[in-house]
């Protein structure tokens, strides 16, 4: 058995990447033609040649039998998403053990789902999609788009943390504190809510979560009603023109 | 509602019953059996496996009155796919689809690998099988599916060209779908990839190839020139994996079989007098003509109506006109790229038939001409013997035209010969001339190094002797007792320069 020394958390800088097995990137496409809404997640993987871009795009709107003037807006925003990704690629970030909380508030169709769980953002072999899996087939939710639905949310937050890392890092480096400046960056910057691991174990020395904050992080899923489910759309919607 | 009663008409296609045999616990749509153990017969009997069906359907269908009530149609599979089985993997998946079973992916689970090949599989041809008569759409598919959505279209998009996925099945409604399917069914398919198809599709863009098109060995997999130089093709593959297939212009103006027959007829009859052929092809041009017979791979060896007839004997030996093959060749990769036509014909023959028929028909085609030789001896003998001119004149002229040719071919494989050993050795000479030539440069550099050495030393002993002087004159001054020694080191300084 390994024993982890919990104080000596090493940063390591590598590459920008994904922080989970797979290098997979989160697009949201929120496009809105003549009154119609089209709205989606999905996950795209960015080794895919840019043709296949087009191709997709054209398919989505032909399956869902979405106007042709859709397609150049979806086209860009997607285009947009991966550009932004790809222009962190060549930078360097921080990767150390940092368990992080995640959350899911998210309503799919008929379903609710919201839920809290730590996530260790240092582990390069994480998988949201596995997780995501086990997660709906744990709580036998029926419906299927609910898993890539998470799967998607939770990329984006590990996305929104590591470009973070990146920026701190780039920071860092601008910053005229010298070699000692990456420690302190860390420590003060955006990672508000990474949990130091020693204060919160180590002195009972247990990983068991205390009873009384079970419920903190209980899976809640709620299947709502069709009428409750009409006027959560109206009022989401409203919101977001709004916005 | 629950019975097939109507036999499909004509049926060369499978059919796979879709009610289970098992309750099905929990799943939110019923799951047609593990097709491991179903019946795949072929097309031949197509009265037997109906009827077979329907009775097996009727009792099945009692059984299966629990479960959910839209299963009441058969679920076609081509007979191309029916290897597919929910249990196991097989190997055309395994080679057709790379990426989830090679190298790293091999190993891992989750997003890549066999697992999620597997999980992304199943999910679509469920999802397809609870409705059969709607066409599944990518769209709605991977809103179901955790991962990434490229790896989801392109098991989609497998599935949908093996006819596992919306086979038969049309975007407006069931009944719709029960036609087409029989339509579908009843005209027999060969493989999807678009091999007997005139035109090329291409894989990647799905729009005709122009003139030349990419076709991948490990995938089957075409691609038109755009998507090759975009790299529009899996993670799998490399640039390396494409070989470059020429289609040429008669793809576009679609040179039927038949007319490529009147075209070689024509040219047999009537020679280089074009227009006589254009007549005959009928829809063609003169310059059309000409254009395609000298885009025929054999073209360039029509030069005397003598040797055509002995090629076409060859021919027909292997199999039929070449004209046929024309279609073929297009698939084909163009081996032999010897300036030799001979040569050229034959790899290609032999390519398309097979190296076993092609080493049959060789070995016959040297028996025929080594009887050709006997028959052409002995009616030279009876020529001098029996006086009956115009028969053994036929007989003559025939054997003649025959030996002749074997004569020509003969010596112009020698000639062929005669020319790559020439060849040869003129490299050889011009190498050995290389060298000779880098010899001498070497030798002069020698001389010229020698003769630096040499002036190298003769400038140190200078610089010796100059030394020595000095310490002489250092010497000198002091007087007396040393002089005696000066006189001895005199003699010591000369030194021979030679």
């Amino acid at each position: 058995m390994k024993t982890v020394s919990l104080g000596a958390n090493r940063p390591s800088a590598v590459k920008f990447r994904m922080p989970t097995r797979d290098n997979l990137v989160p697009i949201r496409v929120d496009v809105e033609v003549d009154g119609q809404r089209y709205r989606d997640a999905f996950t795209w993987n960015p080794s895919d040649p840019d043709s296949e871009i087009i191709s997709f795009a054209k398919r989505t709107a032909k399956d869902l039998k979405l106007p042709a003037n859709f397609v150049p807006q979806m086209l860009h925003s997607i285009q947009g998403q991966l550009a932004e990704f790809r222009s962190y690629e060549g930078e360097e970030m921080q990767i150390r053990e940092k368990i992080v909380p995640l959350k899911i508030d998210l309503r799919i169709n008929n379903t609710v789902i919201r839920d809290q769980f730590l996530w260790d953002i240092g582990n390069l072999d994480s998988d949201p999609e596995e997780f995501a899996r086990t997660l709906c087939d744990d709580l036998n939710i029926t419906d299927p788009e609910v898993g890539p639905a998470i799967a998607v949310s939770i990329r984006e937050q590990l996305y929104e943390i590591a470009s973070q890392s990146v920026s701190a890092m780039r920071e860092a480096r601008v910053s005229k504190k010298g070699r000692r400046a990456p420690e302190f960056a860390s420590n003060s910057k955006a990672m508000h809510n990474s949990l130091d691991l020693f204060k919160y174990f180590g002195s009972k020395g247990s990983v068991v979560r205390k009873r009384k904050e079970w419920y903190l992080y209980e899976p809640v899923v709620d299947v709502a009603r069709k009428e409750e489910v009409g006027a959560i759309d109206a009022t989401e919607e409203l919101s977001s023109r709004n916005a | 509602m629950s019975t097939p009663s109507t036999p499909t008409p004509a049926a060369t296609a499978n059919s796979i019953l879709p009610p289970p045999q098992q309750p099905s616990a929990g799943a939110p749509f019923s799951q047609p059996p593990s097709t491991a153990g179903t019946v795949k017969t072929e097309g031949p009997l197509p009265t037997s496996t109906t009827a077979s069906a329907a009775t097996v359907a009727a009792a099945a269908a009692a059984a299966s009155a629990v479960v959910a009530e839209e299963l009441s149609c058969t679920i076609t599979v081509p007979s191309y796919s029916a290897w597919f089985s929910y249990d196991a993997i097989h190997e055309t998946e395994r080679r057709l689809m790379p990426e989830f079973f090679e190298g790293e992916a091999a190993a891992a689970s989750g997003s890549r690998g066999p697992d999620a090949y597997k999980y992304y599989r199943d999910n679509l041809v469920r999802s397809f099988r609870a409705r059969p008569g709607r066409r599944l759409t990518l769209t709605e598919a991977r809103r179901g599916l955790v991962g990434d959505v490229g790896s989801v279209r392109r098991v989609f998009d497998f599935l949908e060209e093996w006819g596992l996925i919306n086979y038969g099945a049309s975007p407006s409604g069931a009944k719709q779908g029960r036609d087409k399917r029989e339509e579908a069914a009843a005209s027999q398919s060969s493989l999807p990839v678009g091999a007997t198809m005139p035109r090329k599709l291409c894989t990647g863009c799905r729009t005709v190839c122009g003139l030349a098109y990419f076709s991948c060995e490990k995938a089957d997999i075409s691609l038109c020139a755009r998507c090759y130089v975009r790299a529009n093709y899996r993670p799998g593959l490399t640039a390396t994996d494409f070989k470059r297939i020429e289609i040429t212009e008669d793809a576009k103006s679609g040179w039927t079989d038949k007319e490529t027959l009147h075209l070689l007829e024509a040219v047999l009859h009537y020679g280089e007098d074009w227009k006589k052929v254009s007549e005959h092809v009928g829809s063609r041009s003169e310059k059309d003509c000409i254009a395609r017979f000298t885009r025929l791979p054999f073209g360039e060896q029509f030069m005397g109506l003598k040797e055509d007839k002995m090629q076409f004997e060859i021919d027909d030996d292997f199999n039929d006109e070449s004209g046929s093959q024309i279609s073929k060749r297009l698939r084909l990769t163009p081996l032999a790229d010897a300036s030799n036509p001979i040569m050229a014909q034959i790899a290609f023959l032999s390519a398309i038939v097979g190296s076993d028929v092609a080493a049959a028909a060789g070995q016959a085609a040297i028996s025929a001409q080594s009887q050709v030789d006997v028959n052409g001896v002995s009616i030279n003998y009876s020529i001098n013997n029996i006086k009956e001119e115009e028969s053994c004149t036929n007989e003559l002229s025939v054997n003649d035209l025959l030996k002749e040719a074997s004569r020509n071919a003969k010596v112009q494989l020698e000639n062929e010969r005669k020319d790559i050993e020439q060849s040869l050795s003129d490299i050889v000479g011009v190498q050995m001339k290389e060298i000779q030539d880098k010899i001498l440069r070497f030798e002069q550099k020698e001389l010229l190094v020698e003769k630096e050495r040499q002036q190298l030393h003769y400038l140190r002993e200078l610089l010796l002797s100059d030394q020595l002087a000095v310490v002489q004159h250092q010497r000198r001054p002091p007087p007396g007792p040393t002089e005696s020694k000066d006189d001895d080191d005199k003699p010591k300084p000369i030194i021979t320069i030679g």
